[in-house]
C-alpha cells in the first residue's frame, strides 16, 4: 500500500490526514489492516488524522489475535503428529477398521455438537441450468460487455469517467491544452499491453464506444509498479492528460475495482466449515490413507482432544473441484490412473462421501478434471453422477456463491491461477493466495481471455465478483494458502494428490493432505495436517 | 575433390550439360542487362563443387580455396573443423570483431558438413554472441533457430564441437551454467517434446549431464508459442518461450549422435569432452537389456499417430503382412521399396507409385514403386476360391470379388537400405534367386534353362529334390511356419481321410462343407495353398509337393504314426516327415501403413499470385490487378491511385524517385534509404543519428492504372487477362516484380513462387534405368541427347532396350510436362515481348521438351541442382537418378521437391524478392550445382547396391541376423566405385519391372472426398486384410487423430480470436463495440461449431462398431457431453440427452 492508497482510503471516508501520519502508516508492516483499524476506531469528531490518532499498541494487540490463530494452526499440527498419530493409536488398539464398516455403523459415542442443528445452504449464484450459450459471435461480445458494465459501475463510484468515444469527438476542442480541464478519466478494458523502446508501457483500452491508448511512464515509479500488475481484459479506470494530438492519454492515476477500503468483517454465525479440493480420486497418486484418516476425523474417530473438539463443531464441508482425476484430461493420462473408468471414479468418490456423517452439509463444485464441460463457467455434475452421492451433498457449478447460514462463500476451482502466475509478477504456485488477492483487486476471478482458461460465452459474466464474499475458496494449484485481504478471507485448500510426473517436471511442489477449517463465527482458520 | 574421374562418354555428357547451361546464362544475362530486373545479371552463382557452394552460400571470400587444400588430406568432417578454425583465427576472411569471426567460422563449418546444400548454416544459426560467466570470463553462445533441423543430427552436434574448437583457438573460456539454467533446459526440452516431435528424447539426467559439461552455451531464439512454467525470467536466457533450435541440437544432435562426436573428439585429441563416454554408456545400459537375444521383435512405432484415411496394411510382423524379398529394381533402393502393382489394386488403390509407407523396418519410411516381377497378394474371393494375383490386369478384374486378403504380397527392399539403417539382416524369404544359386552350387552344367526352372511342374520340382538333394522349389513351398504343429497334424489327418487324388495326380479334391466347418479351409488359406471351389468341392491343383510335405504317400496314406515329439517347429516336422529339404517361405513379415500420399502438383502459394507486385487492400482479398487499376479511394480521388508499401529507389544521375530498377534516363537506380525513426535520409545501413537500421520501404501513392495499362501495352496483350498480385511484399527492400511478367504468366496459366520462379512439385522416386517406350518418347530422341548403348553394351536402336539413366537426367509426370511446356512458352513470350530477344525454346508439344535444362531444388535447402528432362511418366512422381536426389539432400522415403526451368530461374529469380523472415532464404536457388560428383552427395547414396544378383552367402547370412556391415565387401556398392569411371555407369539391378508407371495413378486417399469417407475406406480395408487388426486401427485413429482434433477445436473455440470480414484484421478477443474498430466491418468468429463437432458422430459410430476400449469410448462420450453443454441453451432445449448415452 503506497501513500496515495492510504491518502485515498482516508479521503474517500471523508477524513483529512497529515503527511506524518501517512508516513507512519506506510512504514507499518501491514498498512492495509492498520488503515482499516484506524478507520474503524477513529473518534467521529476528528477531522484531520494525525500521528496521535493512530493507536499502534492496541492495533498490534488486535493483530496479535490474528497471528495467534495462525500460530495455533502451526502448533496444533506438530502436536498431532507427535502424540496422536492415527496409525499408532490403531496399532495399540490392535484393530484398524476398514472404512466400509463406518458406512453401516458410525463411531459409537461420537456426538457432534450440531447433530440436530439445521445447517442451511442457499445458492446465490450458479450457472447450472442457466447456460444459454450456443456459441455465436454476439454472445462473446455480450459476455465481455457484461463484464465491462458491472466492473465499470464499481469504478464509476470512485471516479468520474467519460466514454472513450467522447475523447475523439472532443479532439482539439474543450479539454485539450487548457490547464483546468486537462485531466480526464476513462474506464476501459485492457485489450493490449506493449512496452516501448524507452521502457514505458502503452496500453490499448476499450469501452463499448471505442478504444484508446494510455501511456504509463516508467518515471512514475508507483504508477508503473501498479501497472506491472495489469493483465489483459481486466477493467481499469485511468485518469490523466491527453497529448497535444489527442491520440494518447498519459496516465497519472489508475483506479482498480478492488474491494472497498472498508469492508466490514463478517461475524455472527457458529460452527465450523471444512474446505478442501483437488481430491483426484482415481489417480495413482491419490493419497488414499491420509484421505481415509481425514474421513475418520470427520467421524470424530480421533484420540486427540483438540481434534475431537474441532470435529464436533463441523457443520459444512466444501469441495472446490477436481473430485476425481477424470479421463482424457491430458495426453497419456491412462498411464497414471488407478481407476480407468470415470464413472467408477465417481462411484468410489460417492462411497467415500457416504462415510461422512449426515449432519455435515457438503457442497461440491467441479474443476477441470471433472466430467462436465471444460469451458467455464461449468455447471454442476450431471445427474447420473450425482446419484452416487448421499443426500447431504449439494452440487453447484464453478464458480458459484453460496450462503452458509449467513457466511457468503465464493467457490472457484482456480484454473485462472495458471494464467495469473505467468503474467503477474510476484504471483507463484507456492503462494496461491497472492493470485487470489489479484482476483479481488480485479474484482474478477479470471480476467485473461484466450490463454489457458476456456470460457463459455454466457450472457452474464459469472466471474465478476459483485457482492464481496466473506470467503473466497479456490483450489487447482495443489498448494495450501490462507490470507486476509481487506477483511475477505482467501483460502486455497490444497490437495489429496501427491506430486505428479508433470508437477515434478515443472517444479511444482504440492502440499497435500492439509485441510483448512474455518470458524464460522470469527472466520479464524486452522490448518489440519493428515499426512502422517 | 579436384577433377572428377569420368569415362569419355560421361565427360561428353557433362560438357554438353555445361555448354547448354552457359548458352542459357548468356541469353539470360543479355536479357537482364536491359535493367528490367532488380539486378542486371543472373543472380544464381554457379558452383562446380562443394567448396564453391560453401563460399557462395556463406559469402566468406577465400574459403573455397582453403577447403580444397584441406580436402586433399582430410575427411569431410575433419576439413569442416579445420576450416572453422582457420576462419576464426583470421587465416581466411576478414572480420571486424571476434564475434563476427566466430560466427562465420561456425557457419562455414556447418555448411561444409551439410555439403553446402541446406539452409541450416544461414538460417539455422541466428547469431553467435559472447556471454559472461559468473567469474567474469567470457563464453560463446550459439543461437540456433528452427531451420537447424535441416542440417540433420550429426551436423547439429558437430556444430557445437566446431564452436568449442574455435573457442580454444581464439582463447575464450567455457560456459559455466548456473543451476537454474540447467533445470531450465530440462523443463524446456521436455516441454518441446510435448508440442513438437523429437526423434530422441534424452532423459532428465542426460540433459543435465550435457548442459553441465558442454563448453558452449547452446542457446536459441524462441520458436514455439509455449512458455516454460518453472524456470522463468532467468538473467542469461532471454526468453521464456521454448527455443526449438536449442532443443533439436541438444536432443537430436548431442544426445543422439554422441558416439559420432566422440569419434571426432578423440581424433582431434580435445579434452573436456570425456562426459560423452558417460552419456553413451548411460544410453547403452538402458537399451541393451535384451541380453543374448538374437533376432528381431515386432516394432509398432510406425503405427503411432495414425491418421484417418491412411490405412494400416499390416500390423508388426503379423502373418499375412508384406513378405520380405531382398533385391533392387531399377526404380527402388535409397529408401524406396517395391511392391507388385497387383497388391496396389487389391489393397483398394491406397498405394501407388510415390506413396509414402511408414514401415516397420529397416528404416522408418519408404517411397513406393511398382515392381511387377514380385509376387502379388493372395486373396479369398466371395466364391471361396483362394487365388494369388500377380497380374495387374487380373487384379483390377477380380478386385470387386475379393472377400479377404489373406496375404498382401511381397515387398522388395535392397541390401543397401539395411546397411544404411544399420539394421541386422533378417531371414530372407525362400525365393527363386536363392534356390537357383543353391541348385547351381550343387549341380555343375545346369541341365535346364533358367526359364524352365522358374516355374517347374510339380513332378519336376520333386524330381530335382530327389535327384540333386536340393531344397524344394519355392513355387511349391508353402508357409508351414504359419501353422502350429497341432494344426499340421489335424490337416494331415483330414486330407488323409477325406482327400481324393485324381488319377493323374494333378488334382486333389476335398469336400467343401466338411473342410470349411472343421476349420481346415482356414489352415489351407494360412498356408497359401491355392484352391478353387467347384461343385461343393475344394480343388487343389498340382498337389504332390503339398501331399509330400504332409507326410502322405501317393495314396494319401500317412507314412507316420505320431509326430516326432522333440520337434516344436512345423517346418522341422515337415522336413522330417517329407524327407525333403523345405525352407521357410516367408519367415519375416514387414509391417506397414500409409504415410503421405504421392504428390505431383504445381507449387502455389496460398492465395496464389501471378506476380509479386503489391496492391495493398485496393483489390480486397481477391488481389485482382484489374480491380486495383480501377480503385477509387474516395469520391474525389483519381482512379487507380493506390497506396502501397513499396521499396523506394533513386536515380543517382538525375535524382528522380522511382520504384523501377532503371531510370527513364537510362541509369540504374539504387535503393533510397532512410531511418524509420528519425526520418532522416541516409545512404547507409545504419542511421548515423540513432544507429537503427535504415530502410527504403515507404508507404506511397502510386498511379497503378497507368502502370497496369503500360504493362499490357508493352507485352501487346489485351486487358482481358486476369492477373493476381500480392497485398504486400515480404522482402526487406519490398522490390516488386515487373507487372509484365505477371501478365504473361497469367496468360499461360502459371503461378509464381516467393522468389519469382515457376515450380512444380513431385514425390522423389529413384530410377537407374529407362526404356524409351515407357517414357513416351522414341528411341531417336534418346540417341539425340547422347544415349548410345543399352545395359548389355549393345547399340541403342530399339524403343524397348533398357539403358542406364544418366545422373542428371529426369523423368517427370505428364502433368509436370504440360506445366513446363507452358513455362517454356511464357519464357519465350517474355524474351520476345518484354526483353526484345529471340524466343529460345519454341516448343510446341511435349516431345519438344526432351533435353530441356531444368533445376531441381528441395525444401530446406538453398542449392539447386542442374538437371535435364529426358521423358515423361504417367505416375505422379518425379523419377531421377538416386544421386540427383542425394545431391538435393533428399532420399526417397516419401520426400518431395520441385523442378523448374533453368532459364526461368536464371531470368526471373532475384534475392530481392525473398521474404525477410526466418526461413526466407530456404527453398531458394542461392547457388547452382552444375556437375554432380557422387563423392559430394549425401553419403546415404553410397550405400546403394548395383549388382545384378545377391550372392548365396548373403541369403545364408540373413538366417543368422548378420550385421549388414559384415557383408559390405561382397556387394557391388557405390562406395566401392567412387573415384572410378564406374561411379556413373554400368549399374545393374536384381529385379526388373515392365512399367515404372504401373499400378493406379492416384492414391485413394486423394480421390476419396471427406475425412469420413476416407476413414470408412480405411476401416473397410482393415476388415479385409488378415494381417490387420481393425479394432486396433479404429482405436489408434480415434486416439491420435479424431480425439485430439475435437479436443483441440473445443479448446480453441473457447479461447478463440475473431476476425473482420472486411479488412481481415484479427483480434485476440471480440471488440466491445462488436464491430471492427479499424474499418467498422462485421467481425466473425474464427472457430465454428461445425469445426468442433465435425468428427463427433463418426467417432461415436466407429468406437461402437469396432468396440474400442471403454476408456476411449468414455473420452468420446465426455467430449460429446462437453459440446452439448457448450452449444445448447439449457432454457430452450432439454431434449437430446438420449442421443449421447
Amino acid at each position: 500500500m503506497n501513500e496515495i492508497d492510504v491518502l485515498t482510503a482516508f479521503i474517500e471516508e471523508g477524513y483529512q490526514i497529515s503527511p506524518e501520519a501517512v508516513d507512519l502508516i506506510c512504514s507499518h508492516c501491514s498498512p492495509g489492516e492498520l488503515v482499516a483499524y484506524v478507520l474503524e476506531h477513529i473518534d467521529l469528531s476528528v477531522l484531520v488524522i494525525d500521528v496521535e490518532h493512530i493507536d499502534l499498541e492496541s492495533f498490534n494487540s488486535s493483530l496479535h489475535v490474528n497471528e495467534e490463530t495462525f500460530k495455533l494452526s502451526e502448533e496444533l499440527s506438530p502436536e498431532l503428529e507427535k502424540s496422536y498419530n492415527y496409525n499408532d493409536s490403531h496399532d495399540t488398539n490392535g484393530s484398524y477398521d476398514s472404512y466400509s464398516s463406518y458406512q453401516t455403523s458410525p463411531i459409537s459415542g461420537f456426538k457432534s455438537n450440531y447433530c440436530n442443528v439445521d445447517s442451511p445452504i442457499s445458492i446465490l449464484s450458479d450457472i447450472t441450468d442457466n447456460s444459454t450459450c450456443v456459441g455465436e459471435y454476439m454472445e462473446f461480445v455480450q459476455f465481455f460487455r457484461n463484464r465491462y458494465t458491472r466492473l465499470s459501475d464499481i469504478i464509476r463510484g470512485r471516479i468520474t469517467a467519460r466514454p472513450i468515444e467522447s475523447l475523439k469527438k472532443g479532439k482539439g476542442t474543450n479539454f485539450r491544452g487548457s490547464r483546468e480541464a486537462g485531466e480526464v478519466s476513462i474506464i476501459g478494458m485492457i485489450s493490449d499491453m506493449k512496452s516501448t523502446s524507452n521502457g514505458h508501457k502503452i496500453l490499448e483500452v476499450e469501452d463499448p464506444t471505442g478504444s484508446f491508448s494510455v501511456l504509463i511512464r516508467s518515471a512514475d515509479k508507483d504508477l508503473f509498479e501498479q501497472a506491472s500488475h495489469f493483465v489483459l481484459d481486466e477493467v481499469v479506470g485511468f485518469t490523466g492528460t491527453l497529448t497535444n494530438d489527442g491520440n494518447l492519454m498519459i496516465a497519472q492515476k489508475v483506479t482498480l475495482p478492488d474491494l472497498p477500503a472498508v469492508n466490514p468483517k463478517k461475524t455472527g454465525s457458529f460452527g465450523k466449515a471444512v474446505l478442501t479440493s483437488d481430491i483426484h480420486i482415481g489417480s495413482n497418486t491419490f493419497l488414499e490413507e491420509p484421505w481415509e484418516r481425514f474421513l475418520d476425523f470427520l467421524n470424530g474417530d480421533t484420540d486427540n482432544e483438540a481434534l475431537l473438539e474441532i470435529s464436533k463443531e463441523i457443520r459444512y464441508l466444501l469441495v472446490a473441484g477436481d473430485l476425481v482425476d477424470g479421463v482424457g484430461i491430458y495426453p497419456g493420462q491412462e498411464n497414471e490412473l488407478s481407476i480407468m473408468d470415470v464413472y467408477d471414479q465417481y462411484k468410489k468418490a460417492g462411497e467415500y462421501f457416504h462415510m461422512i456423517p449426515k449432519h455435515i452439509k457438503i457442497i461440491i463444485s467441479p474443476g477441470n478434471h471433472d466430467a462436465v464441460r471444460q469451458a467455464e463457467p461449468q455447471p454442476r455434475l450431471p445427474e447420473c453422477i450425482r446419484d452416487y452421492f448421499p443426500e447431504n451433498v449439494t452440487f453447484v457449478g464453478n464458480p458459484s456463491i453460496v450462503d452458509l447460514d449467513g457466511v457468503k462463500v465464493m467457490l472457484y476451482h482456480g484454473r485462472s491461477i495458471d494464467d495469473l502466475v505467468s503474467s503477474v509478477p510476484g504471483v507463484s504456485y507456492t503462494e496461491p493466495t497472492k493470485a487470489m488477492v489479484e482476483m479481488m483487486k480485479f474484482r474478477h476471478l479470471s480476467p485473461i481471455y484466450g490463454s489457458r482458461v476456456s470460457i463459455a460465452p454466457e450472457k452474464k459474466d459469472y466471474f465478476v465478483i459483485g457482492n464481496v464474499p466473506d470467503i473466497l475458496h479456490c483450489g487447482h494449484v495443489h498448494t495450501i494458502g490462507v490470507e486476509w485481504y481487506k477483511n475477505a478471507l482467501l483460502i486455497n485448500s490444497g490437495t489429496w494428490q501427491d506430486q505428479t510426473e508433470f508437477q515434478k517436471r515443472v517444479n511444482v511442489v504440492p502440499t497435500p493432505a492439509q485441510v483448512p477449517v474455518v470458524d464460522l463465527e470469527t472466520l479464524k482458520t486452522t490448518i489440519l495436517k493428515f499426512n502422517e | 575433390m579436384g577433377e572428377i574421374v569420368v569415362s569419355d562418354a560421361m565427360r561428353d555428357y557433362f560438357e554438353e550439360l555445361e555448354s547448354n547451361l552457359h548458352k542459357e546464362i548468356e541469353i539470360a544475362n543479355r536479357a537482364r542487362s536491359r535493367g528490367r530486373d532488380p539486378k542486371p545479371h543472373i543472380e544464381i552463382p554457379l558452383a562446380k563443387d562443394l567448396a564453391d557452394r560453401v563460399e557462395n552460400l556463406i559469402g566468406v571470400k577465400g574459403v573455397a580455396e582453403q577447403i580444397r587444400i584441406f580436402d586433399e588430406t582430410m575427411s569431410r568432417e575433419e576439413g569442416a573443423l579445420a576450416i572453422g578454425k582457420a576462419v576464426a583465427e583470421g587465416v581466411v576472411g576478414e572480420f571486424d570483431s571476434k564475434e563476427e569471426a566466430i560466427e562465420a567460422a561456425i557457419r562455414v563449418s556447418v555448411a561444409m558438413l551439410t555439403e553446402g546444400v541446406v539452409a541450416a548454416p544461414i538460417e539455422g544459426i541466428d547469431k553467435v554472441t559472447l556471454g559472461k560467466n559468473d567469474d567474469g570470463s567470457e563464453y560463446i553462445r550459439i543461437f540456433y533457430s528452427g531451420p537447424i533441423r535441416s542440417a540433420g543430427g550429426t551436423a547439429q552436434a558437430l556444430s557445437v564441437l566446431v564452436g568449442d574448437y574455435v573457442r580454444r583457438a581464439v582463447g575464450i573460456e567455457r560456459y559455466k551454467p548456473r543451476k537454474e539454467e540447467v533445470e531450465r533446459y530440462v523443463e524446456e526440452i521436455l516441454l518441446y517434446r510435448r508440442v513438437a516431435t523429437l526423434q530422441y528424447t534424452p532423459s532428465e539426467d542426460e540433459i543435465r549431464l550435457i548442459v553441465d559439461n558442454c563448453p558452449i552455451c547452446i542457446d536459441g531464439e524462441p520458436t514455439e508459442a509455449e512458455e516454460v512454467e518453472g524456470y522463468r525470467n532467468l538473467d542469461r536466457i532471454e526468453t521464456n518461450r521454448v527455443r526449438g533450435g536449442m532443443c533439436l541440437v541438444l536432443a537430436e544432435g548431442l544426445a543422439l549422435k554422441a558416439p559420432k562426436v566422440l569419434k571426432h573428439v578423440n581424433k582431434l585429441e580435445m579434452d573436456g569432452w570425456d562426459w560423452l563416454n558417460t552419456l553413451i554408456a548411460g544410453a547403452k545400459s538402458s537399451g541393451d537389456d535384451e541380453g543374448g537375444f538374437v533376432g528381431v521383435k515386432p516394432k509398432d512405432k510406425y503405427l503411432r499417430d495414425l491418421i484417418a484415411g491412411r490405412p494400416v496394411f499390416s500390423h508388426p510382423m503379423r502373418p499375412g503382412g508384406f513378405r520380405l524379398r531382398y533385391g533392387r529394381s531399377r526404380n527402388t533402393s535409397f529408401a524406396a521399396a517395391g511392391i507388385s502393382p497387383a497388391s496396389m489394386y487389391i489393397m483398394d488403390s491406397f498405394i501407388v507409385s510415390g506413396t509414402q509407407l511408414k514401415v516397420e523396418r529397416p528404416g522408418k519410411a519408404a517411397g513406393m514403386a511398382p515392381v511387377d516381377s514380385l509376387e502379388g497378394p493372395t486373396v479369398r474371393l466371395k466364391s471361396g476360391d483362394l487365388i494369388r494375383v500377380d497380374d495387374e490386369q487380373e487384379a483390377i478384374e477380380i478386385h470387386p470379388e475379393v472377400e479377404a486378403i489373406i496375404d498382401i504380397g511381397e515387398i522388395l527392399i535392397n541390401y543397401g537400405d539395411f546397411l544404411e539403417n544399420n539394421h541386422p539382416l533378417v531371414p530372407s524369404s525362400y525365393c527363386f534367386e536363392w534356390w537357383i544359386q543353391e541348385f547351381e552350387k550343387a549341380v555343375e552344367n545346369l541341365p535346364y534353362t533358367r526359364d524352365e526352372l522358374k516355374n517347374p511342374s510339380q513332378e519336376l520340382a520333386l524330381d530335382l529334390c530327389e535327384k540333386y538333394n536340393i531344397p524344394l522349389h519355392p513355387a511349391h513351398t508353402h508357409l508351414w511356419h504359419d501353422i502350429s504343429v497341432q494344426e499340421y497334424e489335424k490337416l494331415s489327418t483330414f486330407i488323409s481321410e477325406n482327400g481324393v487324388l485324381s488319377h493323374d495326380s494333378k488334382i486333389l479334391e476335398l469336400p467343401l462343407n466338411l473342410t470349411t466347418d472343421s476349420g481346415i479351409k482356414t489352415i489351407l488359406e494360412h498356408l497359401l495353398v491355392l484352391h478353387k471351389i467347384n461343385d461343393e468341392k475344394i480343388i487343389i491343383e498340382n498337389p504332390l509337393p503339398f501331399i509330400r510335405c504332409m507326410g502322405l504317400d501317393s495314396e494319401l496314406k500317412k507314412k507316420w504314426n505320431s509326430l516326432p515329439e522333440e520337434l516344436t517347429e512345423t517346418v522341422q516336422v515337415v522336413n522330417e516327415l517329407s524327407g525333403l529339404i523345405v525352407r521357410e517361405r516367408a519367415p519375416i513379415r514387414i509391417g506397414a501403413r500409409m504415410g503421405r500420399p504421392e504428390k505431383s502438383n504445381k507449387r502455389k502459394m496460398s492465395p496464389a499470385p501471378h506476380v509479386l507486385f503489391p496492391i495493398g487492400d485496393s483489390a480486397g482479398n481477391t488481389r485482382k490487378m484489374e480491380a486495383a487499376a480501377g480503385y477509387i479511394s474516395s469520391m474525389n480521388s483519381k482512379v487507380g491511385q493506390i497506396r502501397v508499401e513499396i521499396g523506394n529507389r533513386v536515380c543517382p544521375a538525375c535524382g528522380m524517385d522511382t520504384f523501377l530498377y532503371r531510370c527513364d534516363c537510362g541509369e540504374f537506380t539504387v535503393p533510397k534509404l532512410f531511418c524509420p525513426r528519425c526520418g532522416i535520409s541516409a545512404q547507409k545501413e545504419e542511421c548515423p543519428k540513432c544507429g537503427s537500421k535504415t530502410t527504403c520501404v515507404k508507404m506511397q501513392n502510386i498511379n497503378f492504372k497507368e502502370i497496369y495499362q503500360a504493362a499490357f501495352a508493352k507485352v501487346g496483350e489485351r486487358e482481358n487477362i486476369e492477373v493476381k498480385g500480392v497485398k504486400r511484399m515480404m522482402s526487406g527492400t519490398m522490390t516488386p516484380e515487373p507487372l509484365e511478367k505477371g501478365i504473361l504468366r497469367a496468360k499461360h496459366d502459371l503461378y509464381t513462387f516467393k522468389d519469382g520462379t515457376v515450380r512444380y512439385d513431385m514425390s522423389d522416386i529413384p530410377l537407374t534405368h529407362i526404356r524409351a517406350d515407357e517414357l513416351g518418347i522414341k528411341v531417336e530422341k534418346l540417341i539425340g541427347i547422347g544415349y548410345t548403348e543399352d545395359i548389355y553394351g549393345n547399340k541403342l536402336e530399339r524403343d524397348d532396350q533398357v539403358v542406364c539413366l544418366k545422373v542428371q537426367d529426369l523423368v517427370v509426370s505428364y502433368d509436370c510436362g504440360q506445366y513446363l511446356l507452358r513455362t517454356t512458352k511464357y519464357i519465350d513470350d517474355l524474351l520476345e515481348k518484354y526483353y526484345g530477344e529471340e524466343p529460345y525454346y519454341k516448343a510446341e508439344k511435349l516431345e519438344d521438351l526432351v533435353g530441356v535444362m531444368l533445376m531441381g531444388l528441395a525444401p530446406h535447402t538453398s542449392a539447386g541442382v542442374l538437371g535435364r528432362l529426358v521423358g515423361f511418366t504417367k505416375a505422379s512422381v518425379g523419377y531421377a537418378h538416386p544421386f540427383f536426389h542425394a545431391a538435393k539432400r533428399r532420399n526417397c522415403d516419401g520426400d518431395e521437391d520441385c523442378v523448374m526451368l533453368l532459364m526461368d530461374g536464371l531470368i526471373n529469380f532475384s534475392r530481392d524478392y525473398l521474404p525477410e523472415k526466418r526461413g526466407g532464404k530456404m527453398d531458394a536457388p542461392l547457388v547452382l550445382t552444375t556437375r554432380l560428383d557422387p563423392s559430394e552427395v549425401d553419403k546415404e547414396a553410397h550405400n546403394i547396391d548395383v549388382c545384378d544378383h545377391y550372392p548365396l552367402e548373403f541369403y545364408e547370412a540373413t538366417q543368422s541376423y548378420t550385421n549388414p556391415k559384415e557383408l559390405e565387401s561382397t556387394f557391388d556398392l557405390i562406395s566401392a566405385r567412387l573415384g572410378t569411371p564406374d561411379q556413373y555407369e554400368h549399374f545393374m539391378y536384381t529385379h526388373d519391372t515392365t512399367d515404372i508407371a504401373a499400378g493406379p495413378l492416384n492414391s485413394a486417399y486423394k480421390t476419396l472426398g471427406s475425412m469420413v469417407e476416407k476413414m470408412d475406406a480405411q476401416l473397410a480395408l482393415a476388415d479385409k486384410i488378415r494381417a490387420v487388426d481393425a479394432s486396433d486401427v479404429a482405436e489408434r485413429v480415434l486416439i491420435s487423430h479424431f480425439l485430439p482434433d475435437m479436443f483441440g477445436n473445443l479448446r480453441a473455440f473457447s479461447r478463440q480470436g475473431t476476425r473482420c470480414l472486411k479488412c481481415a484484421a484479427k483480434f485476440r478477443r471480440p471488440p466491445l463495440t462488436g464491430i471492427c474498430p479499424k474499418c467498422g466491418g462485421r467481425v466473425i468468429l474464427t472457430v465454428h461449431e461445425g469445426a468442433v463437432k465435425k468428427y463427433l458422430k463418426v467417432s461415436k459410430k466407429v468406437a461402437h462398431e469396432y468396440n474400442v476400449s471403454s476408456y476411449t469410448k468414455q473420452r468420446i462420450e465426455l467430449l460429446g457431453l462437453d459440446m452439448q453443454s457448450l452449444f445448447e441453451n439449457d432454457k430452450s432445449k432439454q431434449t437430446g440427452l438420449l442421443e449421447f448415452m
